[in-house]
């Protein structure tokens, strides 16, 4: 399937309240994402970029702006859905992954990737999660509960899950920030040629130069909410 | 520093420390309610013994008990051959009329013990021909009244020489003689009583070994004081169901401890990571949780004594309860809350840093605990402390199960079909087995408890109807006044108006040394089927209550001496109720004839085509009597059994909500501990509704595991309480009747509190002890 999609963010601002002192996350940030395109999200800690992340996958509110998704000419506003239009658009139309505890401890590797799919009522898609994991070398581990598997299996296993339904958005925290040299290329591989192959936008934030390199465009966060964007 | 970083945890998480305050100080109130109503039960009853003689642990009776019996007895003991016996005093002990009142008058030797008692006379004067009475008799008698004593209505103490000239008996006659025999482990059986009321009542009674020479009954005061006994073996029923209460109770309190640790473990290991020592943690860890066990006991004591009272109030309406918070409650109160919490804080703060040791050890003693129980079951020597001890073992090795039943549960769970969210509800409850296994035993045992109690409830009562449908065969019952009641047989109204008149006479008499009631009644055949005797009674022979044939050791067809005639025991019959052992005899046997005018008028039965007119006649006539309609005895009867049993249900319903709270306890503080798995699905798109959905099916997983537990653990119960426990403490036996009504009805309550406790989610909002991406 090809997505005719695109990802808007509109001069965005988030702020958290810690007693009375307002710390201000992100202020006035703006940038597109065009359907089969990257963009890796840099910067120092507390910076941003989780909230960022999550802001796209619209699990906080924003304070100011608007972040739109462009869907096969649908337009869906963040700003305009409540919490739990949110939740429903996210679970269809939005892949995630984290650095870490990424996968349900107590489903099956096959199981959790399955997930998206069960949820969203999609058995088409329920034969084609074994096909995703035999591509990405687990077809032995179908059967196997998370725990027997290793950091970067487990990574891979949440790559296949966030893929599955082909969203026209992925958003991946730190995928490789818990994994070791050769994993993290394998994962960083994994995830743009996904991206790349099925027309999904990914949104990506690590703090690996080499991986923020493969994006097509580069987002970088300083400590202070100020952005720069450059292409790669 | 360190006190710091728990401080502000604390704060940060303000509503898993008031939980943890809140389920530790419910523990303590139901250990304190039970204890307050098990120590007022004892109370009441150890006033059905007077004062004066409830030091007396033995009774010696004989026939014809003579003063030359009492100081050949003395003589003997003087010279050493009684080395267990510490004191013996002859007592009369008999009932008569005076000043038209029944009074009990108890004949005791003054020079060796003065009864203490209020002294009602202005001079405070002492006379040794005066009497001691109980105050209903205060204003009765016209005799110097010495005092008041503690004693049962209409009880009237005096010297012994004072007490044969008020019953008119030669001064040689006694009725028995009282004995102090040693016990050993006195002093221990003592504070175990204080701790949990009722408990001596259990233990088995063995008949001391004294060499008294032939013709002398031993008893003992069960034996003497039936109803007494009765009383407290009802008491120990409760006792040992504040045993089971307690039990849940420290589980929960443990429970508490145990998710404390867990909440802080992920800072103590940050801590230790940076340099601090486990001993210094671990004193830090049992600070904090005894300071919340400290403020918890004090909390659970009120709320226990307000429990106690409104509970007093339900089982006796119109009695004013009033409870005293004694040294024994508040030590058991304080004792539980922070003896459980450091203990097992300890021992749990042990097992985190050092990892679940591999041991055979707990496994080994709960087999040989299990054949010890066994052996209880088997032997009724062991009296009801063997019954209640199996059921104990069997509720220890269950809670045992619980854990390697989870591993295996776990295993397993692969296997669990159905929606994906259903599937991660029911493992994570069945994942978590070191969280878990503590409170699911807890939840198990209530579980088991009511099935157990509730078979129990339900055979009883299906015996206890079909014995009303035997015994009220009559339509109409008159019971009171002796005189009144001769007075009814004979009036005119009453016998035209009866197609049947039966009367009954009885009096108490001692058979082989124990207290029985006897009763003398025409036995034709139509009254000998009310005691399910086809026939109609042989002059020679006797029906028996269950217990009477249980105390006196005889079977049917066998025989008994009793009062000099050779009997043969035609039958026994169910008496559940009875306070005594029961004999019935026809009014034309020997005894009958032997006993004379010592029989009393007890009740009189009539049948009749118009119950209602005739009880209207009867009413007009006598005042005094109470007259009841069968319909009435058998309503007013099954009132009066589910009264008694609704303690037990209330226990229950304690045990079986603090089970549920210690469920709770631990399932938030395993999604606290376990956000991130949360966070991780609602990013995935799962909603609010589906986040339910999910914990309901872990609280049916719960309540399931629970329930595997305890449907064959109840059942087990069930089958003692019927077999073991009521024969040994009442006399008689009860046919288990498996009923679904039974089984269901405690499995869909303990199901109700699993999902309740998996459900609810407030306080999970609070933040983890760590963050996590």
């Amino acid at each position: 399937m090809t997505h005719h999609s695109a990802l808007t963010v509109h001069q965005i601002s988030k702020h958290y309240q810690d007693g009375n002192r307002q710390i201000e996350v992100i202020r006035d940030l703006s940038f597109n994402v065009a359907a089969g395109k990257s963009i890796s999200v840099t910067g120092p800690s507390g910076s941003g970029k989780s909230t960022l992340l999550n802001a796209l996958a619209g699990l906080v509110e924003l304070d100011d702006g608007d972040i739109t998704l462009e869907i096969q000419d649908k337009i869906f506003s963040y700003r305009a859905a409540n919490e739990r239009a949110r939740t429903a658009f996210r679970r269809q139309h939005i892949g995630y992954v984290y650095q870490f505890f990424n996968l349900v401890p107590t489903l099956t590797v096959l199981e959790n990737v399955r997930l998206p799919a069960r949820l969203n009522r999609r058995p088409d898609l329920e034969a084609f999660a074994s096909t995703l994991l035999g591509d990405f070398g687990l077809s032995d581990r179908l059967h196997d509960f998370p725990e027997k598997l290793s950091g970067g299996e487990q990574q891979r296993v949440a790559v296949a899950r966030a893929v599955l339904l082909r969203p026209p958005l992925l958003l991946a925290d730190e995928p490789t920030g818990n994994l070791d040299s050769g994993n993290s290329a394998q994962i960083a591989d994994l995830l743009f040629s996904s991206c790349r192959d099925q027309n999904i936008m990914l949104v990506l934030a690590t703090h690996s130069h080499e991986i923020a390199a493969m994006a097509d465009t580069r987002l970088h966060l300083d400590a202070r909410p100020s952005a720069s964007l450059a292409p790669a | 520093m360190i006190p710091l970083a728990l401080l502000r945890f604390l704060r940060r998480t303000p509503w898993s420390t008031a939980m943890a305050l809140v389920g530790m100080a419910l523990g303590v109130a139901s250990i304190v309610s039970v204890h307050l109503v098990s120590a007022s039960i004892s109370s009441r009853l150890d006033g059905l013994v007077p004062s004066s003689l409830a030091d007396f642990s033995y009774y010696l009776h004989r026939e014809n008990l003579h003063t030359h019996d009492y100081f050949e007895l003395r003589r003997r003991w003087r010279s050493g051959a009684l080395p267990t016996l510490e004191r013996l005093s002859p007592v009369v002990d008999e009932t008569a009329q005076i000043a038209d009142v029944s009074v009990r008058v108890l004949g005791i030797d003054l020079l060796s013990q003065l009864p203490s008692g209020d002294i009602p006379t202005a001079s405070g004067a002492f006379a040794f021909n005066g009497v001691w009475v109980d105050k209903s008799l205060k204003d009765t008698l016209s005799l110097p009244i010495n005092g008041i004593i503690e004693a049962p209505e209409g009880t009237l103490l005096s010297d012994i020489s004072v007490a044969h000239d008020l019953l008119d008996w030669p001064d040689h006659q006694l009725s028995y003689i009282g004995l102090v025999i040693g016990q050993a482990f006195a002093h221990g059986l003592e504070v175990a009583e204080n701790l949990l009321p009722g408990f001596g009542a259990g233990l088995p009674i063995a008949k001391p070994n004294l060499d008294i020479g032939p013709g002398w009954q031993l008893v003992n005061t069960a034996e003497q004081y039936p109803a007494r006994a009765f009383g407290k073996s009802v008491l120990f029923n409760i006792a040992a169901l504040g045993m089971l209460a307690l039990l849940v109770a420290w589980l929960l309190i443990y429970q508490v401890a145990v998710s404390w640790l867990r909440r802080l473990w992920p800072v103590f290991d940050r801590l230790h990571g940076l340099g601090v020592e486990w001993p210094h943690l671990r004193n830090y860890f049992l600070g904090s949780i005894g300071v919340i066990a400290s403020i918890a006991a004090g909390l659970g004591l009120i709320l226990g004594w307000w429990l106690a009272t409104k509970l007093l109030t339900m089982s006796v309406p119109g009695n004013a309860v009033a409870l005293d918070l004694s040294g024994w409650v508040v030590i058991k109160a304080f004792g539980s809350a922070l003896a459980v919490c450091l203990v097992g804080g300890a021992w749990a703060f042990r097992r985190s840093q050092r990892g679940q040791p591999q041991t055979l050890a707990p496994l080994l003693a709960t087999l040989v605990l299990l054949v010890c129980g066994l052996i209880c079951v088997i032997q009724p020597e062991t009296g009801l402390a063997g019954g209640f001890f199996a059921i104990a073992v069997l509720s220890l090795a269950a809670g045992q199960t619980i854990g390697p039943l989870l591993l295996r549960l776990k295993r397993w769970s692969s296997n669990i079909g159905g929606s994906y969210l259903m599937r991660v509800g029911v493992r994570e409850a069945l994942w978590h087995p070191a969280e878990l296994s503590v409170a699911l035993a807890g939840l198990s045992l209530s579980i088991a408890t009511a099935i157990g109690v509730g078979l129990m409830v339900d055979s009883f009562r299906l015996d206890f109807s079909q014995m009303l449908d035997h015994r009220l065969k009559y339509d109409v019952i008159a019971e009171g006044n002796p005189a009144s009641l001769e007075a009814v047989i004979k009036a005119p109204g009453s016998v035209a108006q009866a197609s049947r008149i039966q009367h009954y006479r009885s009096a108490d008499i001692r058979v082989d040394g124990a207290l029985v009631e006897l009763n003398v009644t025409h036995m034709d055949a139509f009254e000998s089927s009310r005691y399910a005797h086809d026939k109609r009674l042989g002059d020679s022979e006797v029906l028996l209550s269950e217990q009477a044939a249980r105390t006196l050791g005889v079977l049917p067809q066998e025989t008994l001496r009793i009062l000099g005639e050779t009997m043969t025991v035609a039958g026994t019959f169910s008496a559940f109720g009875d306070l005594k052992p029961r004999l019935i005899v026809d009014d034309q046997s020997a005894i009958a004839e032997a006993m004379g005018a010592e029989l009393k008028m007890a009740s009189v039965a009539f049948e009749s085509n118009s119950p209602k007119a005739l009880a209207r006649a009867l009413k007009a006539s006598s005042s005094t009597l109470e007259i009841r309609l069968q319909s009435d005895i058998r309503r007013i009867a099954l009132n009066v059994f589910d009264q008694t049993f609704a303690i037990t249900t209330v226990l229950i319903t304690i045990a079986l909500l603090v089970a549920a709270i210690s469920v709770y306890i631990a399932v938030t503080t395993l999604r606290l501990n376990r956000q991130t798995g949360r966070q991780l699905l609602n990013t995935l798109g799962v909603n609010r509704v589906e986040q339910h959905l999910m914990n309901l099916a872990m609280g049916i997983g719960l309540g399931a595991v629970a329930m595997i537990v305890a449907l064959p653990l109840g059942v087990m119960f069930g089958w003692i309480l019927c077999n073991v426990i009521n024969p040994r403490a009442f006399g008689w036996t009860i046919e288990l009747q498996v009923s679904a009504g039974a089984l269901l009805w405690p499995c869909a309550w303990g199901m109700l509190a699993a999902v309740i406790a998996g459900m609810l989610q407030v306080g999970d909002a609070e933040e983890g002890a760590f963050g996590g991406r």
